[in-house]
């Protein structure tokens, strides 16, 4: 892709402001800006033609990743609650007032690498007032030792609402289970003990406050009808003096695995038996193979129409359903096969088609078709995502959040186009090694 | 367009072919003929299907609940009489093309949306699974086995929210169209067979029941090319159901499920004699709204259950049957001739089941004898105003709200709504609370361990002080507690079924009856 990069200087801030020039081939259409504030604020900016609605996104690069030390799983998750606990000038009842006067479709999420907060409302006019009340919250968030007691409880029904679901128990243990030293080993939530001892832990925000809630750590994506000039300034006058944190977070890195390991939850109800194998996996890159050839490779052999999910599901019928799931994560992953399996007895065959299947894709390379037909289904499956304002933003977040470029989903696609079904093979060889793999299964009933 | 009868705006849409849509139309046709819902947008590169069928779940027949959610899933997921499933599934692949099935008690949409790249190749795939399907024995026994292990396994042991809303909805709809189970019972699926879903197509999947769903950039004469496939199909259309009216409850009325689980989750509510066809349905809106916007800072309820006392992820209220959509926004096509209120209280600590009850019933008569504020109505009435402007971003949820509009009434519900709210008065919305509302006669139902010492505890009117993990609450949380504990229900222990959960929809209605 060519590109065309403008420096400018604007008063006492240094801005960096990309150009890019869309290619006819890219999947991501649009122009789009990006900009820098010299305390390192980072501000993504895509004006669309989409009439009178804005998506305002805030990326902290903070998620379940930044959870290294013991006792603190699931605390990215629960400072995004507390985020909303609004200021000083605008206390939780004025900002409330004001997002439900605004109409927004306001939230925050929690992912491994990053918490996300959106405003997506209607009116420009409202731009100054958004950009604002924003700013104030993540410059100035205020709340005391009995709000945070208050909080915590809601962190811990948030999991009481989703312990009867076997698929978070099943992610909850492969993850257990598969890491060693890597905070991936716990879940975006969190452990069950931790969030109890949640209401602990008001000194311990503050400290998580000041480490990640910072200019240098953050990224503000804007999408739909706003003016980027406008938008700058406003964006200059309110984040401006936002101080910089130059915290260097140090993940432990997740020493090779040696040894197959496997684990096993009995549900205490009746349910439908559940099996999922994890191999640990490259991280996201839009230049180095391995990742992209597995995200192909998924596709190829683990979607819907794949010729074993066919025979498993639709054939044979011992499977409900069949999936593969491979992450964009900053750091190392695990690239998870799950298998909702009809009858408790057949876990070991399903488990055995499974590993033929991976066996089989390192020997044998995809098709030439299957391979056009899986690029193809990326691109078309990405361009229908793309309809609103909210819809750009929420499949840029991901990458914005990886690289801070939305140029990353163009190079990724074009990633994709250079992988042969020879890489693919390779990629296969590499990963899918028996002393790589995490099996969990979960059976019903009590029975084993 | 609001007053004009049900029949004339379909009448209208039925005359119209190929543009958007209800000129003035003067004729009348017979209710057996296809209707059509365009919404182009020439520059847009994707194309939206949305097929309304105005069957669903109310129409299975006495004895074979579930019916209708297999047929219809046996046309989106079990190949056409030509394509087996995994055909079309490959083919479909590269197109990254999909078609969903929505089902709700009297109406069903197939929907899909397709970059126009690809329109032809799939649409000619897509009209030979509604209008020619494959209806082979294999498929039709996979899906039966996925739905019956729905509902024997996954909605009782895994879901304990919806399984909540769905006794509600049994407690509702006791002997009645809608007290019919989506998914059906452990008994009716093992009964169904493949004959029995030929002969529900047959019968239902007839040109008077469909509405033609399109909106994007499809080409000129597109809409007329999908309206000569689909003239196709028999003639004929299934008379609107009559509905009886919904159990009114006599007092509070429980449904305990007992079930060995950490969280309580609770769900309550009662029929109201109101649609958004309503001119009150306005006002009861800020009222729902007020009281429990779903997943909104907004909601009264949240603040005092989830903001004040922490005591779970979310509790909402809802003036019609809500099912999420994109996002927080309700999803279009869940239409219906009778509607329900309700409260949806989130898994919280079983300790402080007992307490949320009251909380709740407490909160709701408040609303109806006090009302909203000016303030609140004010406020409410804004964000409603400026929300709603948000619920209809996509082309599928622009088609799906235009096609709910002429359901009820109108030219543009939404549009309606924004001329109609800014007339409205707080008065208005009081009157609508207390015309509508009540907090006397209530359904409950609760899935919880110990029920038995529940219904007790509700019977006596035992005390229920809440636990906190903060001890230093506010003094005005902590006083108004004291008003909740011991705050009176009128419970009969008559009215208070324990049942164990597994015992739940193996057959049609509440397991013992009523």
């Amino acid at each position: 892709m060519t590109r065309t990069w403008t420096l400018i200087a604007a008063g006492c801030l240094v801005l960096a402001l990309a150009v890019p020039r869309a290619q006819a081939s890219d999947i991501f259409p649009f122009p789009y800006k990006i900009e820098q504030l010299d305390n390192g604020l980072k501000v993504v900016s895509i004006p669309l033609g989409n009439p009178d609605i804005i998506a305002y996104y805030t990326i902290v690069r903070s998620g379940s990743r930044n959870e290294v030390e013991p006792g603190k799983s699931g605390f990215a998750h629960f400072f995004e609650h507390m985020m909303f606990k609004g200021t000083k000038q605008v206390p939780r009842p004025a900002y409330d007032d004001f997002l439900t006067r605004l109409g927004a479709g306001t939230n925050g999420y929690t992912s491994d690498d990053y918490t996300c907060y959106f405003v997506v409302f209607a009116g420009r006019d409202n731009l100054e007032a958004v950009v604002k009340t924003e700013a104030d919250r993540f410059l100035n968030l205020y709340y005391d030792e009995e709000m945070i007691k208050t909080e915590a409880p809601v962190i811990e029904g948030e999991y009481l609402a989703s312990v009867s679901n076997p698929g978070r128990r099943m992610s909850e243990l492969l993850r257990d289970t598969a890491y060693e030293a890597h905070s991936y080993k716990h879940t975006v939530l969190g452990y069950l003990r931790d969030i109890q001892d949640m209401p602990n832990q008001y000194e311990y925000s503050q400290l998580y406050k000041k480490r990640f809630y910072a200019p240098d750590n953050s990224i503000l994506l804007v999408v739909g009808d706003f003016d980027h000039a406008r938008l700058m300034e406003l964006v200059r006058t309110y984040y401006g003096p936002w101080e910089k944190s130059n915290y260097a977070l140090q993940v432990p890195v997740e020493p090779p695995q040696k040894a197959a390991k496997r684990a096993h939850l009995p549900w205490p109800g009746k349910t439908i038996a559940r099996l999922a194998i994890g191999y640990h996996g490259p991280a996201f890159s839009d230049e180095v193979t391995d990742k992209a050839a597995l995200d192909l490779l998924a596709a190829v052999a683990f979607d819907p129409s794949s010729p074993l999910v066919q025979r498993l599901v639709r054939e044979e019928q011992k499977c409900l359903s069949l999936t593969a799931g491979f992450g964009d994560n900053r750091d190392p992953s695990l690239l998870v096969f799950n298998a909702v399996v009809k009858n408790d007895e057949d876990l070991p065959y399903v488990e055995s088609q499974i590993l033929q299947e991976l066996d089989r894709l390192k020997r044998e390379p995809v098709s030439d078709k299957d391979l056009t037909d899986i690029k193809s289904n990326k691109k078309y499956s990405v361009a229908e995502a793309l309809g609103t304002s909210d819809g750009v933003a929420g499949t840029l977040v991901i990458y914005i959040n990886l690289t801070g470029d939305p140029g990353t989903i163009n190079r990724l696609f074009n990633l994709y186009d250079r992988i042969t079904p020879a890489d693919i093979s390779a990629a296969a060889a590499r990963y899918f090694k028996t002393e790589n793999s995490t099996t969990v299964t979960l059976t019903g009933g009590g029975v084993k | 367009m609001k007053g004009l009868p049900m029949k004339a705006v379909l009448l209208c849409l039925a005359a119209i072919a190929g543009t958007t849509l209800l000129a003035s139309c003067g004729k009348s046709i017979s209710p057996d003929q296809l209707t059509s819902e365009l919404l182009p947008v020439p520059d847009n590169p994707l194309v939206s299907f949305r097929i309304l069928t105005k069957i669903g779940a109310a129409e299975d027949p006495t004895g074979k609940d579930g019916l209708c959610r297999l047929t219809w899933s046996l046309l989106t997921e079990g190949g056409s009489r030509l394509r087996s499933a995994e055909d079309i599934s490959r083919a479909f692949f590269p197109m990254a093309a999909g078609v969903s099935l929505s089902l709700d008690k009297e109406m069903a949409v197939f929907s899909a949306t397709i970059h126009k790249d690809n329109l032809r190749a799939f649409y000619a795939m897509f009209k030979d699974m509604l209008l020619d399907p494959g209806f082979r024995e294999d498929d039709f026994n996979r899906l039966k086995t996925a739905q019956l292990a729905f509902v024997e396994k996954t909605l009782i042991s895994n879901m304990d929210e919806q399984f909540g809303k769905e006794i509600l909805n049994l407690m509702m709809y006791d002997g009645h169209p809608y007290g019919r189970y989506e998914s059906g019972t452990v008994e009716s699926v093992q009964g169904l067979t493949v004959d029995d879903a030929k002969e529900f197509y047959r019968e239902h999947f007839v040109r008077g029941n469909i509405t033609i769903g399109l909106a994007g950039g499809y080409p000129e004469g597109f809409p007329e090319e999908v309206r000569k496939d689909f003239e196709k199909l028999p003639a004929g259309f299934t008379p609107k159901l009559a509905l009886p009216p919904a159990r009114t409850p006599q007092g509070l009325e429980f449904v305990l499920a007992e079930k060995d689980t950490p969280g309580t989750a609770i769900s309550m509510g009662f029929p109201i004699a109101l649609t958004r066809a309503d001119k009150d349905f306005f006002a009861l809106w800020i009222a729902g709204a007020h009281f429990g916007e779903h997943r909104q800072h907004v909601s009264l309820l949240f603040q005092k259950i989830r903001e004040e006392r922490g005591q779970n992820y979310g509790d909402y209220a809802y003036i019609e049957h809500f099912i999420q959509g994109r996002d927080k926004f309700p999803s279009p096509n869940h239409a219906r001739q009778q509607q329900y209120f309700s409260i949806w209280i989130r898994p919280l600590p079983n300790s402080n089941r007992h307490f949320v009850i009251r909380q709740a019933l407490r909160e709701l008569k408040r609303l109806v004898d006090e009302g909203l504020s000016e303030e609140r109505f004010q406020l409410v009435r804004t964000y409603l105003l400026n929300y709603t402007k948000l619920y209809a971003q996509t082309l599928d949820e622009r088609l799906g709200w235009r096609m709910d509009s002429h359901y009820y009434g109108y030219d543009d519900f939404l549009a309606e709504a924004a001329k109609v709210l800014p007339t409205l008065t707080r008065n208005d919305v009081n009157a609508a609370v207390k015309k509508y509302l009540q907090a006397k006669n209530v359904h409950i139902a609760v899935i919880t361990p110990n029920a038995e010492a529940l219904k007790e505890d509700l019977v006596s009117n035992k005390p229920s002080p809440i636990q906190y993990a903060n001890p230093n609450m506010p003094a005005e949380v902590i006083n108004e507690d004291t008003v909740i504990q011991i705050y009176t229900l009128e419970v009969k222990p008559e009215n208070v079924r324990v049942v164990a959960a597994g015992e739940f929809f193996r057959q049609t209605g509440i397991p013992g009856g009523r």
